[in-house]
């Protein structure tokens, strides 16, 4: 079968990659590269388990062919940390205990740094509008919504001018 | 679900794009934001021998809104619409479906053109454009051609264009300073495809409502819109009556499916009530600043 | 011994799970993740419809695929298998024996008929769609009246009809009850085909040893002892002389093999001896071929000379579907073995939603004989289920009736009771418990209170108080059997949540609704739940069904000083790497970084029916690690008094330094203590200390109980509806992680939530499915789930382990809270759980029902 070459940039890494067109940009982060933070809820766009950044926007990495992602920078769960420190959102949701089973969090790790990202204090009503995208069958989503709140918390105490980073 | 094999092309040019339509036309799909294209993949729903990305094409990315009217591109995705200050002043409608369209991520990628040529009865952007009476710019290696908006959605996915063609643009008419315009839906959870929903314009002058569009998405395999009930507006004062006496005439004329979501007979009635509650926030936004 | 703990009490701090720093950078393990290096890939090819006969299988086609290493029939793979035998035989019932995969007729849609396995799982699915199937269609049965139409066929042969199940249990003097009482109330009540749906679907990776044939499989299993039993006992491998004589002969073998049997039946003989033989009768009449099956399996598994290693991944929810063995296990081991390559099966999110587990649909004519002031006398319920197809092993929907007939009356006097169920069979995904199985008893039972409530002119709030037990019932017997213990605290969860209603607001809430043409209503349930109940609970299900639930725990200290608890629970977000570090830390006296958890790998863990469900992980699971780490410690004890040459009872463990009282700067440390043993014996790695024991948790107390209040808001327009205020007022007991609880309650009522207002696994009358992916099954989000208080009562006990569970009671509650309100709101008694907005605008009179001919909600 074809092949495509593509290149990547993963977590602020290059891959040059050959693969068939048809394969998602979700499996082939699993698969060829290995990161196995993004998850695979329901492969149709709906439960937004696979939700990366490319170019800085949320997006469904089972609604993308790799071959979209040709040139493009992709965020995973995994580029979060630097080194062994945990970004504030990942520090918040442990604080915040928000997540149970933890098959939907990559997900929503990601829709939160979005949303702060472009809105560093929504209301608690537009957080749980912007993650409505992101289904999780376990918590019931209020620890979640905890979790995006002490987000907000930890990121704006972070970014007092003068504070040590 | 994975997806089926399929030749894949991307390329650089208008004029290629259109070459590799013609030769594959009916064994090929267009590729622009993809969110309605991957899942007809993932569940093995459709099978096109090839997928052309027209991802790449640079004159593909126009948007332009102005006093005389609106051109948005085949590669103008949700996102941008939504923050487009151009959009909001002069496309309003278009600002007004905007946030309706799925979450951020579906709307970072989605395009407007590819919805419309997508066709899915339950979107609003199909229900926009015929409540605008837009023109649709189908090109194909033999030429091009301006596709009214009436004309375009002819059934369930189904459109007037040719398997060579491509929908390259969208032209909204000049947006009337008089006219005020929303889009209103209920669905069974939030962001989800309609039940049943309203791309709603009208402008008054003196008092009375001069021209109305009632475009209905949801109710049936297209967007359709009910003339009689546009109709019998022009004239009304715009207030409670006029807009009851509307929602009566959409309940009686509208047929709308029944499915696991919704019944006829319930569609039937939110036609209804979305024809009040539309008609009355279109008139709250005439002559409001965007 | 007076032995104080570091007083750092983990236990009941929310403290933060360890479970999080994997899972925050994306480095949880789940099945899919495993990813063996080399490992094939298979796709099923399933049945479009509900039911046929297969006439063909051509597999040329898809074998000739590039990338395609093997393509089986559906008869090929179960010559690889015995069938799927009957584990819960309950009185009345007759289970079909099936085989894995469907080769002579489907069942459903997405029955299993031929596998394919490939380099990848896109190049499978190609394959399969490649595989030519004929079927000769027959007619589907897709609803409990179908199933019961005398004209319907019989979908399993030795069934009657399509009934597999019919029994009736009586308690108390049913007939003369309802005769004296002042008047009955009656109503039938449907629940609706619901799905479990955990964000991750089932999946399994069998890595086969090339030199051994020694099988290692990764699987979402909630009980992976159970999995690796019945792969090695169904696996067919060889003829039965040939196994036989293998087995005699293998001396060490047969030696251990009567030993382990002696002591079963010796640890179990209490147990063993209640077991109702009846139930096994009545199926094997039906069935005689039950008896070889079993023999072939017993005799293939003794002549096995290795047992696969199941091992537990991290596990994305279950809520119970992961309990069951999925067929799909099975023919990929048989494939596996074939081929001498590891293989493996991750479920999509279609196949999850056609087969992956339905529960809940059920159907239940109700009685209430009541007197004018509000006594309630008696109840009688004629019950139906739709099982759907196959039923699940070991546990599907034959143990409902057992719970249902303990359950159903509640925490109210009731003088006489019964119950009949039936089970049918239809062409419909298979039934598997879902979070609290029995909980449509709280749906049944609360939704027909309030109906009495209403035919009588009292309040719903009047009729609980008049009629539901108190402190004083205590201790006693329920009418239906198990003990009445101080942990029967459902009337101080119902008066605590009436306090916190304010009816004053409550009331401005409906006037203000009625202008905006909204309706408000307000709904109550209460229940209780065994968690893990009494030690009589298990009996009064079924006989001998203790048998079942006992826990079996193991303790050990390294010879380096390490803490390594084992546990035969196996999670799935309850969290209980965290709260079972939490129990053992403080009764060690160490920080918890000093405590490991060991779990979920067959070969180190201990053995367990059920692994993680039925709200075992609190009470049992707990309760065994506490109880075995305190024996431990007092071992250890012994020993440090020793070295330290003080007495035993003047010892102290603060923070992991073991000092005599008062004198910490000359402590021990765990390694020092553990040290010395390991000095004595010679040895220098493994346990030094440990001990093990089978806990029932007999002594303590057993019953979790809540009371659930649901304010709706409903827009008659629309029909949708909102909630805004959701209270849920519950007693486990004391708490390990408060954080977890509240975890815990809010889950299940978002199911709940999501059961009456989103959900519904569609099948028309045909048996099509017609919610095929998340498109139409839909799960609530962010959006539809409110806020949800929680209050905790802490009613404790005399016994040592107080933990009660506590996983299942959101969803046991919310269905009735959310019905009755409903009724409250729209001044009608609802009588179905499925309130999609064209119901409620139906039910409000707002609008007609679609006339017959239209393809119907």
């Amino acid at each position: 079968m074809s092949t495509e070459l593509v290149t990547i940039t993963i977590n602020g890494s290059r891959h040059a990659l050959d693969v068939e067109a048809r394969r998602t940009l979700a499996d082939v982060i699993r698969e060829e590269v290995g990161l196995t933070g993004t998850h695979l809820g329901c492969e149709h766009g709906v439960c937004g388990a696979c939700t990366i950044l490319l170019d800085g926007q949320p997006a469904r990495a089972c609604l993308l062919l790799a071959v979209q992602a040709d040139g493009a920078k992709i965020t995973t769960i995994e580029g979060l940390a630097d080194g062994d420190e945990m970004h504030p959102v990942q520090r918040a949701m442990k604080e915040a205990m928000a997540f149970q089973c933890a098959f939907c969090a990559p997900g929503f790790l990601m829709s939160t740094v979005a949303l702060l990202e472009e809105n560093p204090s929504p209301s608690t009503e537009e957080i749980r509008k912007e993650l409505s995208g992101n289904l999780c069958r376990c918590t019931g989503y209020q620890s979640i919504v905890a979790g995006v709140e002490t987000a907000v918390r930890l990121l704006s105490s972070t970014a007092r001018p003068g504070v040590e980073q | 679900m994975k997806n089926p094999p399929f030749t894949y092309h991307r390329p650089e040019s208008l004029a290629d794009a259109l070459a590799l339509l013609a030769e594959f036309g009916d064994d090929a799909k267009i590729l622009a934001g993809g969110q309605s294209l991957l899942p007809v993949l993932a569940l093995r729903l459709g099978r096109p021998g090839h997928v052309v990305d027209i991802g790449r094409i640079p004159e593909l990315s126009n948007l332009e809104a102005g006093p005389h009217g609106t051109t948005i591109g085949a590669l103008v995705r949700h996102a941008e619409a939504e923050r487009s200050v151009a959009i909001a002043d002069h496309a309003p409608l278009v600002a007004a479906a905007a946030p309706h369209i799925g979450h951020r991520a579906i709307r970072t990628r989605g395009t407007l053109v590819g919805s419309v040529a997508h066709a899915d009865p339950a979107a609003e952007m199909p229900a926009v454009c015929l409540a605008l009476g837009a023109t649709m710019v189908a090109v194909s290696a033999g030429g091009t051609r301006l596709i009214a908006a009436a004309d375009f959605h002819q059934g369930y996915l189904t459109t007037a264009l040719e398997p060579n063609e491509i929908l390259t643009q969208i032209r909204l008419p000049a947006w009337p300073t008089d006219a005020g315009g929303t889009v209103v839906e209920i669905s069974r959870r939030h962001a989800d495809y309609a039940l049943v929903g309203l791309a709603c314009t009208v402008a008054v002058a003196d008092g009375a409502i001069t021209s109305a569009a009632l475009s209905f998405f949801g109710a049936a395999s297209t967007p359709v819109r009910v003339a009689d009930a546009e109709a019998a507006l022009v004239g009304q004062p715009p207030g409670e009556a006029a807009f009851a006496a509307a929602a009566e005439i959409v309940c009686a004329q509208l047929d709308p499916p029944s499915d696991v979501h919704g019944s006829a007979n319930y569609r039937k009635h939110i036609a209804g009530v979305l024809t009040q509650r539309g008609l009355t926030a279109a008139v709250a936004r005439i002559g409001v600043a965007a | 011994m007076s032995i104080q703990t570091s007083g750092l009490g983990f236990v009941g701090q929310s403290v933060t799970r360890i479970e999080d720093d994997r899972f925050l950078i994306g480095k949880g393990r789940f099945v899919a993740d495993v990813q063996p290096e080399g490992g094939l890939h298979a796709a099923f090819v399933r049945s479009p419809f509900p039911h046929a006969t297969i006439t063909g299988v051509d597999i040329t086609e898809a074998n000739r695929l590039a990338g395609v290493v093997a393509v089986y029939t559906g008869a090929e793979l179960n010559e690889g298998t015995h069938p799927f035998v009957p584990f819960v035989a309950s009185p009345g019932s007759y289970s079909p024996l099936y085989k894995p995969m469907a080769d002579e007729k489907v069942r459903h849609i997405g029955d299993p008929v031929a596998l394919v396995v490939a380099e990848s799982r896109r190049v499978a699915e190609d394959a399969a769609e490649l595989v030519v199937v004929d079927y000769d269609l027959l007619d589907g049965v897709g609803s409990i009246d179908k199933a019961l139409a005398p004209e319907t066929p019989q979908l399993w042969e030795r069934a009657d009809g399509n009934v597999l199940h019919d029994h009736t249990d009586t308690y108390g003097d049913v007939d003369a009850v309802f005769a004296s009482a002042d008047r009955l109330v009656t109503l039938t009540l449907h629940s609706h085909r619901q799905a479990n749906q955990p964000m991750e679907t089932r999946g399994t990776v069998v890595e086969i040893e090339p030199a051994t044939g020694h099988l290692t499989i990764h699987n979402t299993s909630q009980g992976p002892h159970v999995l690796k039993w019945v792969i090695a006992a169904q696996t067919v491998d060889q003829g039965r002389l040939r196994s036989l004589w293998q087995f005699l002969r293998n001396t060490p073998r047969r030696k251990a093999f009567f030993a382990a049997a002696r002591e079963f039946r010796t640890s179990n003989a209490a147990d063993l001896k209640k077991q109702d033989n009846a139930a096994m009768k009545g199926q094997l009449k039906k069935d005689r071929s039950l008896l070889k099956h079993l023999g072939q399996m017993g005799l293939g598994l003794l002549a096995k000379d290795d047992y696969p290693t199941v091992t537990s991944v991290d596990i994305g929810g279950g809520f119970g579907s992961k309990g069951p063995v999925a067929r799909e296990d099975l023919p990929i081991v048989v494939a596996a073995m074939r081929l001498g390559r590891t293989v493996q099966w991750i479920e999509d999110r279609v196949e999850n939603l056609a087969d992956g587990g339905h529960a809940r649909e059920e159907r239940f004519d109700v009685e209430i004989a009541v007197d004018d002031d509000g006594t309630m006398k008696g109840m009688r319920v004629d019950a139906i289920v739709d099982a759907g197809a196959y039923p699940s092993f070991p546990f599907g929907a034959h143990v409902l009736p057992g719970m249902w007939k303990v359950y159903m009356p509640g925490p109210y006097h009731f003088e006489a009771f019964q119950l009949r169920t039936r089970i049918v069979a239809t062409n419909k995904g298979r039934v598997v418990p879902y979070r609290g199985p029995w909980a449509n008893e709280t749906f049944v039972r609360e939704r027909a209170i309030d109906a009495v409530a209403a035919e009588l002119g009292m309040t719903p709030a009047d009729v609980r108080a008049k009629n539901m037990m108190t402190e004083q019932d205590a201790p006693s017997h329920f009418l239906t059997g198990p003990t009445i213990d101080e942990t029967m605290s459902t009337r101080k969860t119902f008066e605590r949540a009436l306090e916190l209603i304010d009816h004053d607001d409550m009331a401005r809430m409906k006037a203000d609704a009625q202008a905006r043409n909204h309706r408000v209503g307000i709904g109550i349930a209460s229940y209780h739940e065994a968690a893990p109940g009494p030690p009589d609970f298990a009996d009064a299900m079924s006989p001998g069904a203790g048998i079942l639930t006992k826990e079996d725990g193991r303790a050990t200290v390294e010879a380096d000083g390490r803490i390594v608890m084992y546990t035969s629970q196996v999670p799935h977000g309850q969290s209980h790497q965290t709260t079972y570090k939490q129990v053992v830390a403080d009764e060690f006296g160490v920080s918890m970084d000093d405590v490991e958890i060991v779990w979920g790998n067959t070969d180190t863990s201990q053995f367990s029916f059920i692994g993680t469900g039925g709200s075992r992980g609190g009470p049992l699971g707990a309760g065994v690690m506490r109880s075995t780490a305190r024996h431990v410690k007092n071992q250890m004890l012994e020993v440090a008094a020793d070295m330290l040459e003080a007495s035993v009872d003047d010892i102290q463990v603060v923070d992991g330094n073991i000092h005599v009282s008062g004198v910490p700067a000359h402590g021990l440390s765990f390694a020092d203590v553990a040290g010395e043993v390991a000095n004595r014996s010679g040895v220098s790695a493994g346990p030094v200390f440990s001990h093990a024991e089978k806990y029932e948790g007999v002594g303590n107390g057993g019953w979790s109980c809540a009371t659930h209040v649901a304010v709706v808001d409903i827009d008659l327009d629309t029909g949708k509806v909102e909630i805004p205020r959701y209270l849920v007022v519950e007693d486990c007991g004391p708490v390990i992680n408060p954080a977890i609880v509240d975890g815990q309650v809010r889950g299940g009522v978002a199911q709940g939530i999501g059961a009456v207002l989103y959900e519904n696994a569609y099948y028309d009358d045909d048996a099509n499915l017609l919610t095929s992916t998340y498109m139409d099954y839909l799960i609530p989000t962010a959006m539809e789930i409110p806020e949800i208080e929680i209050e905790h009562l802490e009613t404790l006990t005399k016994g040592e382990n107080d933990f009660r569970g506590v996983g299942e009671g959101g969803m046991i509650g919310a269905p009735a809270a959310l019905t009755n309100a409903v009724s409250d709101a729209l001044g009608i008694q609802v009588t179905e759980q499925y309130l999609p907005p064209t119901r409620i605008l139906e039910l409000a009179g707002v609008i007609e029902p679609d006339r017959p001919s239209t393809q119907g909600t």
